[in-house]
């Protein structure tokens, strides 16, 4: 997040990549792929590709993270080493241990935990290409994994995010946008409340242009659902 | 539970979240919210007989009292063995439910890691954990033979209309087979029979929702 740039990133009203600014890029859900998980999903958002995989309800470890009346949600979210330009060092990081915590929050809120006494839920996330947004697009892979694998839950999340570049609020952040933009503003939502159950913000906003921005997040996340609801009645529906 | 059983009501695909038009009460796969109800897993919803109810298609098997499982022994304690049946949690087997008289010590004597029973499911608690039983009906340690796992929500397809897939591959492939509601399958009989029917209960978990799977069973079998 730079800030001040000279970086032309929006001309005439067209992004670096020929959107407009509440467009989102293309994406594509494939639910199922790993054969292993209970439930897992492809995406691939913009150049963004993310594997998410589902394990249980089973058995919590360590046990002192146990709790005696509901199922905890353990989230995980890695970069592999080859998802960057720079290799990165494989393993938890600051930031990949804060995304983990968001993300298992956000899950608890969705998630049915009291059906499962002392159980753990086990979210995978790893970043096999990142241009991004990665955050919000695991989310979105970890909500189809997490239906996919038949856990009960209330709705699944749609995440997306939204920002400012060239004082210009914009939804769904590309790479060159992310690092020379003004604010980046990730958010998740359950749609069909309308609660927001996750909500970061890097850069400077005033309270307008906030707004404008949460609005463009907002209807990015109800695009994305309406693709997460496609793959799911894809993989299950046809036949019958 | 079957297809064919909800030919008369309205069934249709449904995700976590959608709200059910009806005015039935809810069952299964459902949570209510400000007075409505909703789906709360991926699966098939049916309306009938006042009751609405969500058939999940994916998700671990949820253990009830009477069920006929079968378990793989995934652990040994001093008077306990701890069983796999697919579930959140693995199940207890206690020494006095197992019929045999184990000295303190020497459970693995009698069932050790990887052996397979064929086990009654007699009590589950509030908390999830859940203990079975050797000493009902026909429950025994299962010697020879393979396990193939399903999905256990296909279970009734496996078995079919009153037994009538299952009966099928029996007698085509002339093997024994019996099948735990958990989706854990047990077949013996003679080695290439085995792998044909293991073959048939693949394909059936694979296609479980599409039509005509007894003929596509039957013409797999005939070769």
């Amino acid at each position: 997040m730079a800030g001040q740039t000279d970086m032309e990133l929006i001309k005439n009203g067209v992004r670096l990549d020929g959107r407009k600014p509440d467009e989102i890029r293309e994406v594509k859900i494939v639910a199922g792929v790993l054969d292993n998980a209970d439930g897992s999903c492809y995406l691939e958002w913009g150049n963004n590709k993310i594997y998410a995989g589902v394990f249980g309800p089973m058995e919590c470890h360590p046990r002192h993270k146990q709790k005696a009346d509901r199922a905890i949600v353990q989230a995980r979210y890695t970069m592999a080493p080859f998802s960057v330009n720079d290799r990165k060092r494989p393993g938890l990081d600051r930031r990949s241990s804060e995304i983990s915590y968001i993300v298992s929050q956000a899950f608890e809120k969705v998630v049915m935990v009291e059906e499962f006494p002392k159980a753990s839920i086990r979210v995978d996330m790893q970043v096999v290409e990142a241009h991004a947004g990665t955050r919000c697009a695991a989310m979105t892979a970890a909500s189809v994994a997490l239906a996919d694998a038949g856990i009960p839950m209330r709705d699944m999340i749609p995440a997306c995010a939204s920002g400012k570049v060239n004082d210009v609020v914009v939804v769904d952040l590309n790479k060159e946008e992310d690092n020379y933009g003004q604010a980046d503003l990730p958010l998740a939502i359950i749609p069909s409340t309308g609660e927001v159950v996750l909500l970061q913000l890097d850069g400077h906003l005033t309270p307008d242009e906030f707004e404008e921005a949460m609005d463009l997040a907002t209807s990015g996340c109800m695009d994305l659902y309406d693709k997460m609801r496609a793959a799911l009645e894809n993989r299950y529906g046809g036949k019958k | 539970m079957s297809e064919e059983s909800s030919s008369e009501s309205t069934r249709k695909l449904v995700l976590p979240g959608d709200l059910m038009e009806t005015k039935s009460k809810p069952g299964r796969g459902i949570f209510r919210k400000d007075g409505r109800v909703h789906a709360s897993v991926v699966g098939h919803s049916i309306d009938k007989s006042g009751y609405i109810n969500v058939n999940g298609i994916k998700g671990r098997y949820s253990p009830k009292t009477g069920d006929k499982v079968i378990a793989i022994c995934a652990e040994t304690g001093p008077s306990v063995w701890r069983m796999d049946i697919g579930a959140s949690f693995n199940s207890t087997l206690h020494h006095s439910e197992s019929g045999w008289k184990v000295p303190f010590g020497d459970t693995a004597r009698f069932l050790s890691i990887g052996d397979a029973v064929w086990a009654e499911i007699f009590m589950v608690d509030a908390a999830g954990s859940h203990q079975i039983s050797l000493k009902k009906d026909d429950c025994r340690k299962l010697y020879s033979g393979t396990i193939v796992k399903i999905d256990p929500t296909n279970v009734s397809r496996v078995i079919g209309k009153q037994g009538s897939m299952i009966t099928t591959i029996r007698e085509k492939t002339q093997t024994r087979i019996q099948i735990g509601q958990n989706g854990y399958i047990w077949i013996d009989g003679k080695g290439d029979n085995i792998s044909l029917a293991q073959k048939a209960v693949e394909m059936i978990n694979e296609e479980a929702t599409s039509k005509g799977l007894t003929k596509k069973i039957e013409k797999l079998l005939e070769k």
